[in-house]
């Protein structure tokens, strides 16, 4: 029998209107020691559109009540995978909780055009394929070299902007010849959200350069992963 | 909580298909990983914000992955 696991969490004893999980499956809880498991009996998953929002409202259920540690969509193990999961990453599993307890996740999507972008010309020569590789291997390091003092630069901007409302960050960038696109995903405070809205609406107005796309409240799917703290704690790699 | 499906683009707070796609980001992208091989990684493939056509098409990629795994298996 397999369950198909949504998330983790901790004080979830009972179910309270939570919708149907992934393919129509009821959801329920499975306790593991002190912590529950957030599952349905799954004899049928398919990767659909239906079944992704199915678990994202289960989970967005669950953050109604308590902050959880959201599962990665399609966790699909048995019984007795969860439970060894669970008791072998219990310290790891109740530290992560403590650290999401009462805080949510929001997110901010930046486009920023490259200064003096280079944009295709149409009688530009085509070079060779030595020629090429070379330019492509220039390019490379170049965008790497730019995207991390770009990195440094939004997270000294952004942490400016919102100060102590950032209780956790990860910042991502995808730099092209000509954009770079650039994602921070914060953990706030629950209570913290509308000013974290209110920051980010001002901080926008500030930057015309930039394209923002912000949202939130989300479950810290973010900030759920352990396997690496795991890796840590024990010398795994 | 607050609404979950606001996002501001620009200047306004809106209600938007993009927060669909914000949806199908995280849901894909990131959480908990718990089993060493889960469903959906088929990791190798890239789901990336592009637009829901792309999304749609890296889940339809997932599920032939997934359909011909089961068979063999």
């Amino acid at each position: 029998m397999k369950l198909y696991v949504y998330c983790l969490a901790e004080g979830v004893d009972r179910l309270h209107k939570t919708p149907h999980g992934v393919s129509g499956a009821p959801v329920r809880i499975a306790h593991f020691q002190d912590l529950s498991a957030v599952v349905s009996v799954c004899k049928d998953f398919r990767v659909t559109r239906k079944n992704v929002l199915a678990h994202h409202e289960v989970v967005q259920s669950i953050t109604e009540r308590t902050t959880p540690l959201p599962a990665r969509f399609g966790t699909l193990v048995t019984v007795e995978q969860l439970s060894h999961y669970v008791s072998t990453h219990h310290q790891a599993i109740k530290a992560k909780l403590s650290h999401v307890h009462g805080r949510v996740e929001m997110n901010v999507r930046m486009i920023e055009t490259i200064d003096g972008a280079k944009t295709p010309q149409e009688n530009e020569t085509v070079p060779g394929p030595g020629t090429a590789f070379l330019l492509e291997k220039q390019r490379e390091i170049l965008c790497r070299q730019a995207g991390t003092a770009q990195k440094e630069q939004l997270t000294a901007w952004l942490r400016e902007k919102l100060g102590e409302l950032i209780k956790e960050e990860k910042i991502s960038l995808s730099p092209s010849q000509t954009v770079i696109l650039a994602r921070a995903d914060h953990l706030i405070e629950r209570d913290n959200v509308q000013e974290y809205r209110t920051k980010m609406t001002k901080a926008v107005d500030e930057r015309p350069d930039i394209r923002f796309m912000v949202s939130g409240p989300w479950p810290p799917y973010s900030f759920a992963n352990i396997e690496l703290e795991f890796s840590r704690q024990f010398g795994v790699s | 909580m607050a609404d979950f499906d606001q996002i501001l683009v620009g200047e306004e707070w809106e209600d938007t298909d993009l927060s669909l796609l914000e949806t199908f980001d995280h849901v894909l992208n990131r959480g908990l990983v718990i089993a060493g091989e889960i469903t959906i990684s088929v990791a190798n493939i890239d789901l990336i914000f592009l637009g829901l056509n792309v999304l749609v098409s890296s889940v339809e990629s997932a599920h032939e992955t997934l359909r011909k795994r089961e068979a063999t298996e």
